[in-house]
C-alpha cells in the first residue's frame, strides 16, 4: 500500500473516529450496559443489585400485562402500516395527480399540520375529544343517532388503546403522505403520459408506475412506522398511562411503570433488551428483503 | 422509452459514494464534529442538582447514628437543591417567595428550587435516587413511599434536629405520619384530608339532606339521579381518585390493628372478610353515584363539573378546597354555596367510624448532603408560625404547625377541616403510598377494572393477596 494511500486511509478514520465515538458512548454502550443490568434485580432505593440471571426474563414470560403491552404494539404497527403508509401512498397520489392549484398546496398543508402538533398537545386534546360526557366523538355520535356506539372510549379496556391508535394515525398520516409526494415528484412524468397514451387508467398507472418507483420510500416509511409502533411511548403515558388495569399499556410504558413506578429496574431493563430485539430484528428484516432493488422502465 | 442518463433506473445493488469535492466542506464537517464532541463534553445548561456522594460500603448497611446538625448560629454558607412537587403556578410562587425570603436573610446560602407535578415527582425521585443524585431536601409523600427512602438509606434520621419549641409547634399525628421505628424522617408542611364536598343549593333545592351513613348517601344520590342531577362528579384517569375512596372504605369495615397488620409489607396477609366488603361497598357508591366512565375522565374535569353546578358532589382534598371559593377561580354561585362531609361510615361499622383519610405532605432531607444545616434550618424557617400563617393564607391549605390556620386567614370551611382532624381518632394514609407497590398496583388497577366491569370485589381480592404474598416473601 502506498504511503499517500496509507495517510488517506488514516484521514478517514479520523473523520469518522469522532461520529464512531459519540455512537459508542451514548448509543452502544447504554445498550450493551442494559443488556447486563437486566441479569440484577435492583431499584433505586436498594444499596446493592442482586445478581438473578434470566429471572427477570423467565417472569417476563409468564407476566400477562407483558403479553398485553406486546400484542398492543404489534395491533399499532399493524394499523401504522396500512394507514399511514397505505393511506398516506394514496392521499400522495391523490394529491400528485387529482388535485390542482393551489388547493394542493392547502391540502398538503392540512394534512401535514397534525405531524408538528406536539404529542403531549395531540393526547390532552384528543382526551377532551374521547370524554365520554362532553367529548365531540360522543356528541357527534349522539346527533346522528349513534348514541348506542358511545363509550369512555379512553376508560374501557376493550377501546382504550383502539382510541389511542387512532390518534396516532390521525397525527403521522400526513408526514408520511409528504414523505411519498417527494418521492413521486421525482417520478418522470413521461411515463405516466405514456402509459396513458397506451390507455391506461388513473388507478392502473397508480399500481404500475407510482407503487414500484416509490418502494425505497415505501420501504423507509414502513420501517419508521414499524419502529415507532413499537418504541411508542408518549401517546399512551399522556392519554391513560397504560389503563384502564393495564389494558392500554405498551412495552414502553410498560417499562416506565416497572422501572419508575413498581421499582423493578432490572425487570424494566429485560423488557427494554425485547424492543431492542424486536426493532433491530424488523428493521433487518425489512432492509433485506428491500436490499438494492429499483424498478427500471 | 428514452427516459434519460440522469434518470436511468437500472435493476442491481447500487453503492453510492460520497465526494467531498471542495475543501471548504470538509472544513465545515470538521467544524460540525468538534460542535458535536464539545457540545457532548460540556456540561447542561441548567444547573444539576448537587450530587450526594456515593455511599459508602456494607458498613453502612447499619442505620447510621442521629446526629444533630451543628448549630444554626455560625453564618450559613453554601448551596443547596430543594425539589418539591408543587410547580403548579397556583402553589410554585408562595415557595418562590419563601426560598428568596430565607436567602435574603443567608446572603451567603443559595437554594435551587426544582418544581415538579404530582405526577412527575414520582419518577424524577426514582431517577434522582437511582442515579445518587437526590437533592438536599426533596419532598416524599408518607406511608411505604417514605419508608423506601429510609430502608435505602437516603433519610437523614431528623429525631435529634426537630426537639423543643420546633416539634411542639407541630401537629402530633402530622410528625407521626413520618415517623419510622420510633425515629422521625420528615418534616411534614401540610395537613391534607379527603372529604365530600357537595353542592349546598341542590341539595336544599331538592330536599336531600346531609347523610349520616353509606345507606342514606346511596338513597341521596338515588335522588339525584331521578333528577337528572349527576351526583357525584367522578374521574379516575390515573386511579388514584378510586383509591382515595378505599382508603376511607377499609378503616370502616376493617378492624384498625388489622389493617395496621396488613399495610405492613412483612406481615400483610389481606384476608380479613372487611376488605371484601369495603370494594362491595364501592361497587355500590359507583352503581348509584359515580360518574359513568370515569376511567376516561380526569379528576380534574370531573371537579370542572361540579365547578360548573352540574354535579350535586365531589370527593376532594381539603388542599383542594381553595379552588371551590372565589378567591380560588370558583363560579360564585358554587363558591357560595358548598360545604362537605366525611365520608359516611356504614350504620355498623365492623371497623372504626373514627379514621379520616389524609396525610400531611412533607419534605425529607438527603443524608448525603453537604450542607445538612442549611437543609435543615431552611425546613425550620419553612414551618415557621409566619410562613405556616402565608401558607394558609395564600394557598388555601392545611398547615401542621398548631394555630396556623385561623378564622382571619382563611375560608370557614378550613377552619372546620381542622377541628375535624382534631376530632379524628387517626389518619388513614392513602392506600397507594402506605401499602407496598405491588399491593398498591393491585388495588389501583382492581378498583380501575371494578369500574370497567371486568372484575369483582372477589377477583380484586385476590389480586391483592396474591400481591401481598409476594411482598411479604420479598421483605424476609
Amino acid at each position: 500500500m502506498s504511503e499517500a494511500s496509507r495517510l488517506g486511509r488514516w484521514s478517514m478514520l479520523l473523520w469518522v473516529a469522532p461520529a464512531v465515538v459519540l455512537l459508542a458512548v451514548f448509543v452502544y454502550y447504554p445498550v450493551v450496559d442494559n443488556i447486563l443490568l437486566s441479569l440484577y434485580r435492583w431499584d433505586a432505593f436498594s444499596p446493592k443489585d442482586v445478581w438473578v440471571g434470566l429471572d427477570n426474563y423467565v417472569n417476563l414470560a409468564a407476566d400477562p400485562v407483558f403479553w398485553s403491552a406486546l400484542f398492543n404494539n404489534v395491533a399499532y404497527a399493524v394499523v401504522s402500516v396500512v394507514v399511514q403508509v397505505g393511506g398516506g401512498l394514496t392521499l400522495a397520489a391523490v394529491l400528485e395527480e387529482l388535485v390542482h392549484g393551489r388547493l394542493k398546496g392547502f391540502f398538503r398543508t392540512v394534512y401535514f399540520i397534525p405531524a408538528v402538533i406536539s404529542l403531549t398537545i395531540t393526547g390532552l386534546l384528543f382526551q377532551f375529544i374521547y370524554n365520554p360526557q362532553i367529548g365531540l366523538l360522543n356528541q357527534l355520535l349522539g346527533g346522528l343517532g349513534l348514541g348506542a356506539l358511545e363509550h369512555s372510549w379512553l376508560g374501557e379496556s376493550a377501546t382504550a388503546i383502539w382510541s389511542i391508535i387512532a390518534m396516532s394515525q390521525w397525527q403521522s398520516i400526513g408526514y408520511v403522505m409528504v414523505l411519498f409526494i417527494v418521492a413521486m415528484q421525482r417520478i418522470p412524468r413521461e411515463l405516466y403520459e405514456a402509459a396513458y397514451i397506451d390507455g391506461a387508467t388513473r388507478p392502473q398507472a397508480f399500481r404500475r408506475i407510482t407503487v414500484p418507483l416509490v418502494r425505497e420510500m415505501s420501504v423507509l416509511a414502513m420501517i419508521i412506522t414499524v419502529s415507532g409502533a413499537f418504541l411508542v411511548f408518549n401517546e399512551v403515558q399522556v392519554m391513560t398511562a397504560g389503563g384502564p388495569n393495564n389494558s392500554s399499556h405498551t412495552l414502553g410504558t410498560w417499562l416506565y411503570k416497572s422501572a419508575f413506578f413498581n421499582d423493578q429496574m432490572g425487570y424494566a431493563a429485560a423488557i427494554a433488551v425485547v424492543i431492542f430485539l424486536i426493532t433491530i430484528t424488523v428493521s433487518i428484516v425489512q432492509l433485506f428483503l428491500n436490499r438494492g432493488k429499483v424498478v427500471q422502465y | 422509452m428514452n427516459v434519460g442518463s440522469e434518470t436511468e433506473l437500472k435493476e442491481e445493488n447500487v453503492r453510492t459514494t460520497i465526494r467531498a469535492k471542495r475543501p471548504i466542506s470538509r472544513f465545515l464537517a470538521l467544524a460540525m464534529t468538534a460542535g458535536l464532541v464539545l457540545a457532548a463534553c460540556s456540561g447542561s445548561a441548567t444547573p444539576a442538582p448537587t450530587p450526594a456522594p456515593s455511599p459508602s460500603g456494607p458498613a453502612a448497611s447499619t442505620e447510621p447514628a442521629a446526629s444533630p446538625s451543628p448549630s444554626p448560629a455560625a453564618e450559613l454558607e453554601g448551596t443547596i437543591s430543594f425539589l418539591h412537587k408543587y410547580s403548579d403556578p397556583r402553589y410554585a410562587p408562595y415557595f418562590e417567595s419563601v426560598v428568596a425570603a430565607y436567602m435574603a436573610a443567608h446572603p451567603k446560602v443559595t437554594i435551587q428550587i426544582q418544581a415538579e407535578s404530582d405526577q412527575g415527582v414520582k419518577d424524577k425521585l426514582r431517577i434522582l435516587a437511582a442515579s445518587k443524585q437526590l437533592p438536599d431536601i426533596y419532598f416524599s409523600w408518607a406511608g411505604d413511599f417514605t419508608k423506601k427512602f429510609v430502608r435505602g438509606e437516603l433519610a437523614k434520621d431528623l429525631t435529634a434536629d426537630v426537639t423543643g419549641a420546633w416539634k411542639d409547634s407541630f401537629t402530633p399525628a402530622a410528625l407521626d405520619a413520618y415517623t419510622y421505628d420510633g425515629k422521625l424522617y420528615g418534616v411534614p408542611i401540610t395537613l391534607d384530608a379527603k372529604y365530600m364536598a357537595y353542592n349546598t343549593k341542590l341539595f336544599a333545592d331538592n330536599g336531600v339532606a346531609v347523610p349520616t351513613n353509606l345507606a342514606e348517601l346511596l338513597a341521596a344520590c338515588d335522588t339525584f339521579k331521578a333528577k337528572g342531577i349527576e351526583p357525584i362528579a367522578f374521574g379516575n384517569q390515573y386511579g388514584w381518585p378510586a383509591i382515595h375512596y378505599l382508603t376511607q372504605l377499609n378503616p370502616y369495615f376493617v378492624p384498625a390493628a388489622t389493617l395496621q397488620k396488613d399495610y405492613d409489607p412483612a406481615t400483610g396477609e389481606f384476608t380479613d372478610p372487611g376488605y371484601q366488603k369495603a370494594l362491595e361497598a364501592f361497587a355500590d357508591v359507583n352503581t348509584h353515584c359515580l360518574t359513568k366512565g370515569a376511567n376516561g375522565i380526569s379528576h380534574e374535569a370531573a371537579q370542572a363539573q361540579f365547578l360548573a353546578g352540574k354535579s350535586a358532589m365531589h370527593y376532594l382534598e381539603a388542599v383542594e378546597f381553595f379552588a371551590l371559593t372565589e378567591k380560588g377561580g370558583a363560579p360564585a354561585a358554587l363558591a357560595a354555596n358548598w360545604d362537605f362531609f366525611q365520608l359516611p361510615a356504614p350504620a355498623s361499622p365492623a371497623g372504626d367510624a373514627g379514621y379520616l383519610t389524609g396525610a400531611p405532605d412533607g419534605f425529607l432531607v438527603n443524608p448525603n448532603s453537604q450542607h445538612l444545616d442549611i437543609a435543615i434550618d431552611f425546613l425550620k424557617f419553612l414551618t415557621n408560625a409566619d410562613n405556616a400563617a402565608k401558607l394558609v393564607a395564600d394557598l388555601g391549605w392545611l398547615s401542621p404547625i398548631t394555630g396556623s390556620a385561623t378564622a382571619a386567614n382563611t375560608f370557614p370551611q378550613n377552619v372546620t377541616v381542622i377541628e375535624n382532624i382534631n376530632k379524628a381518632k387517626g389518619m388513614a394514609i392513602w392506600l397507594d403510598t402506605v401499602t407496598q407497590i405491588d399491593v398498591a398496583n393491585a388495588y389501583l388497577n382492581g378498583a380501575q377494572a371494578m369500574l370497567d366491569g371486568t372484575k369483582t370485589p372477589a377477583q380484586v381480592m385476590d389480586d391483592v393477596r396474591a400481591a401481598a404474598a409476594k411482598a411479604k416473601a420479598e421483605s424476609q
